[in-house]
């Protein structure tokens, strides 16, 4: 589940940005870029952190 | 020639009316403008002598008398005259006003670098204050060292790939040696990746322009070294540390660096693509803070929380600072600091729009204030009590957040960034403490890394087009504005930015932070953990003479007294 996350936050990132040359209209680019970051968000916060919390050193 | 003879008066005459005729119209044509008054002398060269009566520079018998009203001190007498024999020339005096402006932009960044630098002292003793007395050596020694790790790697290569191909950089004199930029061509566009000229500052880059960036630059990176220090605090190997200093200011603090501020992509998204300015970082609240809060996030991830800080059902128990005097003085001396931090970021207090430097520190000044506004009043509504570190939070807050955009605002937007930060910091505290349950001691991800974004998306917003850094910015002509002055295409600049902070600047974090975990190890022992690092890591107490009670147990005195 962390490469999940991980690759979660990376394509999170680069959707907004590989998406830059296919279109002018700012309003697009605006809603790439918020759903890029909560794809991110997503990823980190919940996937990647859970990943570690399942392990957590106060559960043992 | 009797003809002649008869006619040669009447001949006379006519040609004599004609000639005055003639000479009245040519007078009639020039009589709207005045007579020319007596020719100007040309301009002298600028390799002539001038003449320097009319300045009246005191002579050397009046300066032996001394000037205890200083009009005698800095006169045409100061100026460096290239050639004794000819006198002062208009070139020389050319030269001299040309090196005056550079001279006060190498002073202006140069000593809005040493307070930036102090503000080191103000991170090692909040940090130091806000852990526990059994872990202050450890963490003030983290807070020493990262200075000497950082600038040695920033040295070795780190400035490089930040600034090496960003030139020119007009108000230092252009340094103009740092123009080599690494760029590629991908989607039909021109993607600056790292400078690749200053490694070492050696060859070309031995430059003085160079070398005052590079101090200027060298102590905001390690302004974002030390916020990872402060939330991998009381359970980090100082190894681990060491390691991971050193790649943060080699590659992972350049790089981001060079994509905003040393020519790279996201400073270019403006004119590549049309997004208003590109991506825009005054100071480095995305830069700086940013980066530093997300490497936080990523290593304390990894790390995991201290030992008790969570129960086995997962509640958070509070851990309280040791020293809670020291860490509000840490927070006004990192106060005082942010004076060199933003408004030094003109690089230079002559041309080029600079004299902003009185609005930049205004606004810094206002930010600070109501960030401390908005945590106090949050805690005190929320909890009964005017909470004191989260009082010095909010402050830092407010200021992390005008970092970005101190250079773009009004007052009345710094004064509102601030406060929204203020409260931003305290809610952030507690999702990432209770939620997340990600343990920070410091608080070091919400005060930098929330409010960093938090700074970087403002500028999207409130960024008013009324300043003006010598006509254009990042390339693209015109003041910078957000999206409440009529520019939404700014705000999508400002979310990619954000974007890459939280999507390519973590997943490189995390991932050079599980190497290392996987080869040295980040975290220390449980049991040096609930000893203390002090003596396990560095081999000597803090506070050689204080009882320190390992947690769970009592001291003798309190025995007795039961």
């Amino acid at each position: 589940m962390k490469i999940v996350g991980i690759l979660m936050a990376l394509v999170g990132w680069l959707l907004p940005v590989m998406s830059l040359p296919y279109t002018q209209s700012v309003a697009a680019r605006f809603v790439l870029a918020v759903v890029g970051l909560i794809i991110s968000l997503v990823g980190i916060l919940g996937v990647l952190n859970q990943a570690h919390l399942k392990h957590a050193i106060w559960k043992s | 020639m009797k003809l002649w003879g008869q006619n040669k008066i009447s001949w006379l005459l006519t040609v004599t009316c004609l000639l005055v005729l003639c000479g009245l119209g040519a007078l009639a044509q020039t009589q709207p403008t005045p007579p020319p008054a007596a020719a100007a002398p040309p301009p002298p060269s600028t390799d002539s002598p001038l003449d320097l009566k009319p300045a009246a520079a005191p002579s050397s018998d009046d300066l032996a008398k001394g000037d205890p009203g200083g009009t005698k001190t800095g006169t045409a007498n100061d100026v460096i005259v290239s050639d004794t024999k000819k006198g002062m020339t208009l070139a020389d005096v050319i030269n001299q006003a040309g090196q005056n402006r550079i001279a006060i932009n190498f002073t202006w960044t140069l000593v809005t670098g040493f307070l930036v630098m102090f503000m080191q002292a103000g991170f090692a003793i909040v940090e130091t204050g806000l852990c526990r007395a059994k872990n202050a050596n450890h963490t003030m020694m983290m807070n020493f060292m990262v200075y000497g790790f950082g600038l040695f790697a920033f040295w070795v290569c780190g400035f490089a790939i930040q600034m090496g191909g960003g030139a020119p950089y007009t108000t230092l004199g252009g340094a103009s040696s740092l123009n080599a930029e690494h760029v590629i061509t991908f989607l039909g566009k021109p993607w600056g990746l790292f400078g690749t000229h200053g490694f070492f500052l050696s060859g070309i880059t031995y430059d003085v322009g160079v070398m005052v960036l590079f101090l200027f630059q060298m102590v905001f990176m390690d302004t974002a070294l030390t916020i990872v220090t402060g939330s991998c605090a009381e359970r980090w190997k100082y190894v681990a540390f060491a390691v991971s200093s050193v790649f943060m200011g080699a590659i992972t603090y350049p790089l981001f660096a060079n994509w905003a501020w040393g020519g790279g992509w996201l400073s270019q998204l403006g004119a590549n693509f049309n997004l208003g300015h590109g991506y825009c970082d005054f100071a480095g609240s995305g830069v700086v803070h940013g980066v530093g809060g997300i490497t936080a996030l990523a290593l304390s991830m990894i790390i995991g929380p201290r030992l008790g800080k969570y129960t086995r059902e997962g509640k958070p128990n509070a851990i309280p600072g040791h020293d809670i005097v020291i860490v509000l003085t840490g927070c006004f001396i990192l106060a005082f600091g942010w004076f060199g931090f933003n408004p030094g970021s003109t690089l230079g207090a002559s041309g080029n729009g600079a004299l902003r430097i009185g609005s930049i520190a205004v606004n810094t000044m206002l930010a600070g204030c109501t960030g401390s506004f908005g945590a106090i009043l949050y805690m005190w509504i929320r909890y009964g009590k005017p909470d004191a570190s989260m009082s010095g939070n909010g402050l830092l807050a407010g200021l992390v957040a005008i970092t970005a955009p101190s250079g773009f605002v009004s007052t009345v937007g710094s004064a509102i960034i601030g406060i929204i930060a203020g409260v931003l910091v305290c809610v952030s505290v507690e999702f990432v403490d209770r939620v997340l349950k990600v343990d920070d001691p410091v608080g070091a991800i919400s005060v930098h890394g929330t409010n960093g974004l938090w700074g970087v998306l403002s500028v999207g917003l409130f960024a008013d087009g009324t300043s003006n850094y010598g006509g254009s910015w990042n390339g693209v002509s015109g003041s910078v504005r957000g999206l409440f002055y009529g520019d939404a295409s700014q705000l999508v600049a400002q979310l990619i930015g954000i974007g890459t902070l939280v999507g390519g600047i973590f997943t490189l974090s995390y991932g050079a932070g599980w190497i290392m975990d996987v080869i040295i190890g980040q975290r220390a022992s449980a049991a040096d953990e609930l000893e203390g690092l002090d003596i396990p890591e560095m081999g000597a107490l803090c506070y050689p003479e204080f009882v320190l009670k390992p947690e769970g147990l009592r001291v003798p005195s309190e025995v007795a007294a039961d």
